[in-house]
């Protein structure tokens, strides 16, 4: 018996660390029969729970492609973008996927262009590319859904006509995905105006749960985090918890009351880091604000580069969770919310994540400064949706 | 935490550039835990996107992004660089003769090959990725005397990634799937893709590519001038050069030199080919294929060369040549 156990133990030993076979050394040296009993009890415990954990730890490695949607694939953000989810950046580096790239009929030519260039890059967790202006083709079956793709602002063009332009995609693509995606897809917005268009396409999608759906707001929390980093001289990574509160657009509040900074081992709260309550509440606030108008201007172009980077961390902290004690920024549905902001909204909050369920962090004391800015993206948010509902209907 | 690296990185405020910066910055080259001094070169003109580039790299929130650097001075750009990659050339005007491209651009990369050689480490690797790719870079090597030849090398990492993943969709497996392949001579539409030695896993089983293919007169044909227009392909879809793809192989070729090449395979790049053994003339820059280790590459010995790999291998290196000795004479007016 005593030999058979030790057999076991050898066999364990290769499986994984030892360490959580919870004192079986312990027990091999006070065995009786009775005791030898028990310990095989124990044994087969342990057993079972290390091979859930190896299971668990191995599990991509077993499991089927996922098939991940982008609009506008042939655009600016979507170039950035697909290397990244190709190469393993978002779902791990045991995930294969199935790429679906959606974008309008006269856009096709280019899409091939990128699709042979992803065929250039020789990824192998690429398993397939498939380029379509179809929607029952694009949508159909997916796990994840970055809708990138949506109608520009041109010259001339009044708020309304935009938002009207954009209701009519995602209302398209919000019953697209009811039709014809996984009941558990998750589905990230990023075409502006991002919230509203997120609250389209989820009202357009009544059997997907309304959790399911997410705007980006999380360029603007790099961005913030990103300043702050900067102004204190240390690595962006040292700084956490800035929270993006509300709308994608100008009147976004970046807040940093609960962020906390690390300098030279310390952890700071963020006011007290930089030590410069006018620049936190005045200059920063408005410098992250915009910043996307700051880079047009400098470079012609909107930011793909840093747009991507944001839509690839948002898509891998819902897969794989975020890390404990922290919290990050995404646009989800307000209602249920503890913090006063008006229901049915996208609203963008902090949120912890965990099993792919995003979570919004509670109890954040709110001063009179932040609740004021809070309200005011809360009624440019009610306005827009209120405009956009008006277009559902029609 | 290692002490920083520089990398220089020219025509910064281009597509190619765009493509690549975050990949280095977010750790894919030199590895997860080297810290990134980033020096970002460009033209005069292209200085205020280039200040757009740098915002989005701090908004990219990069732990390992210690500084950057942008600049149009040859003295900042290269000051003691451990890692230069020369993506900046001059592009091909309409009307644009090949002798007045080659021209421009042994202007281009005499400067930069003096500035290496005035500024830089000495123990700098050098990637030239600016068309013509070989030709620059042998330009670069002669104006920087007191760097070793081997430091320099050009990029055919590209069509090596298009030749492998050209062969793996032949067969229905996946790009990591295929092996030493070799690209040979000019990185233009003389380069020989070659697969006589390229290997294919099937069903966990290797075979040699010709044995997996089954298809003689594909691998001769339309699978060597597939590989040789697939950049041209590009452009007339997308309208643009293959900038995501070049990014990728400038990854790839850079982690190569920096963290050596897996036993028994090996990887193209376009090295001096001084001291060959397979009868290309000396003094050129021409893609072999290489095993690397310890940062220093070694060609592959010892392949066989049948009649049909021999004919074009000749004919890119002739091209070469050409291409040389009409830079050459640039050099000393």
């Amino acid at each position: 018996m005593l030999v058979g156990l030790l057999l076991i133990s050898g066999k364990f030993q290769k499986l994984s660390d030892t360490s959580s076979i919870l004192g079986f050394d312990t027990l091999l040296n006070h065995l009786t029969s009775s005791a030898a009993a028990e310990a095989f009890r124990c044994l087969r415990s342990d057993l079972r729970l290390l091979s859930d954990k190896w299971r668990r730890d191995n599990r991509v490695n077993m499991s089927e492609p996922i098939r991940v949607l982008v609009t506008g694939a042939a655009g600016q953000i979507a170039y950035s973008l697909l290397f990244s989810i190709a190469k393993g950046d978002v779902f791990g580096k045991d995930q294969h996927v199935i790429l679906l790239l959606l974008d309008i009929t006269p856009m096709l030519p280019v899409l091939e262009g990128v699709v042979m260039e992803l065929q250039d890059c020789a990824l192998p967790l690429l398993k397939e590319i498939v380029p379509t202006d179809k929607e029952d083709v694009a949508f159909n079956d997916l796990d994840v859904a970055i809708l990138v793709g949506s109608m520009p602002r041109r010259e001339g063009m009044e708020r309304k006509d935009l938002l009207k332009a954009n209701v009519a995609i995602f209302k398209s693509q919000g019953a697209a995905l009811e039709k014809y995606a996984k009941k558990t897809v998750k589905v990230l917005v990023v075409g502006n105006p991002a919230n509203t268009n997120c609250l389209i396409a989820a009202k357009s999608a009544p059997s997907i749960p309304k959790e399911n759906f997410s705007c980006l707001t999380r360029l603007d929390h790099n961005r913030a985090r990103s300043q702050v980093a900067m102004r204190c001289g240390v690595p962006a990574t040292h700084v956490k918890n800035v929270i993006i509160w509300g709308n994608h657009s100008s009147t976004q509040y970046p807040d940093v009351h609960h962020c906390l900074v690390n300098m030279s081992g310390s952890e700071l709260a963020c006011f007290e880091a930089v030590k410069d309550d006018a620049w936190l509440n005045g200059e920063f606030i408005a410098t992250v604000q915009q910043r996307g108008a700051a880079v047009i201007k400098a470079r012609k172009l909107s930011s793909a580069m840093s747009a991507a980077k944001a839509i690839c961390d948002h898509m891998r902290d819902i897969w794989m969770g975020t890390a404990e004690g922290e919290f990050i920024s995404m646009g989800v549905y307000s209602s249920g919310n503890a913090y006063g902001v008006p229901e049915d909204l996208i609203y963008s909050f902090p949120v912890q994540i965990k099993d792919k369920s995003w979570k919004i962090v509670e109890g954040l004391t709110i001063n009179p400064f932040s609740k004021s800015k809070m309200e005011a993206t809360a009624e440019e948010l009610i306005d827009e949706r209120d405009t956009a509902v008006s277009f559902l209907g029609v | 935490m290692a002490e920083p690296i520089r990398v220089v990185v020219t025509g910064a405020a281009g597509q190619i550039a765009y493509s690549l910066l975050y990949s280095i910055a977010k750790g894919d080259v030199f590895g997860k835990d080297q810290p990134i001094i980033l020096i970002l070169l460009d033209i005069p003109p292209m200085l205020p996107v280039l200040d757009g580039v740098v915002m989005e790299l701090q908004d990219c929130a990069l732990p390992l992004l210690r500084e950057v650097i942008p600049t149009d001075k040859v003295e900042v750009g290269f000051k003691d660089i451990d890692a230069a990659i020369l993506v900046g050339s001059m592009p091909r005007k309409e009307g644009m003769e090949r002798k007045d491209l080659l021209k421009a651009n042994v202007a281009i990369f005499k400067t930069q090959g003096a500035a290496l050689d005035k500024y830089a480490k000495k123990t700098v690797k050098v990637l030239v990725v600016g068309n013509p790719a070989n030709t620059n870079c042998l330009i670069a090597s002669k104006s920087a005397p007191s760097i070793p030849k081997e430091n320099f090398s050009c990029l055919t990492r590209l069509d090596h990634n298009r030749a492998s993943s050209q062969v793996a969709m032949r067969c229905g497996v996946s790009s990591d799937k295929v092996k030493n392949v070799i690209i040979w001579g000019n990185h233009s539409s003389t380069q020989y893709p070659d697969v006589h030695h390229a290997k294919v896993n099937v069903h966990g089983s290797e075979m040699a590519a010709y044995d997996a293919v089954k298809d003689e007169s594909w691998l001769r044909g339309d699978f060597i001038s597939t590989v040789q227009q697939r950049g041209a392909a590009v452009i007339k879809a997308r309208k643009l050069s293959s900038a995501m793809s070049a990014a990728k192989a400038i990854c790839d070729h850079m982690r190569d030199i920096w963290f050596g090449t897996k036993e028994g395979e090996f990887i193209s790049m376009g090295v001096n080919a001084t001291g060959n053994t397979y009868g290309i003339p000396e003094d050129l820059i021409y893609s072999f294929p290489v095993e690397i280790k310890n940062k220093t590459w070694k060609m592959v010995d010892g392949l066989s060369i049948n009649d049909f790999s021999r004919a074009k291998m000749d004919a890119t290196a002739a091209e070469l040549v050409d291409e040389r000795d009409t830079a050459l004479a640039f050099l000393s007016q």
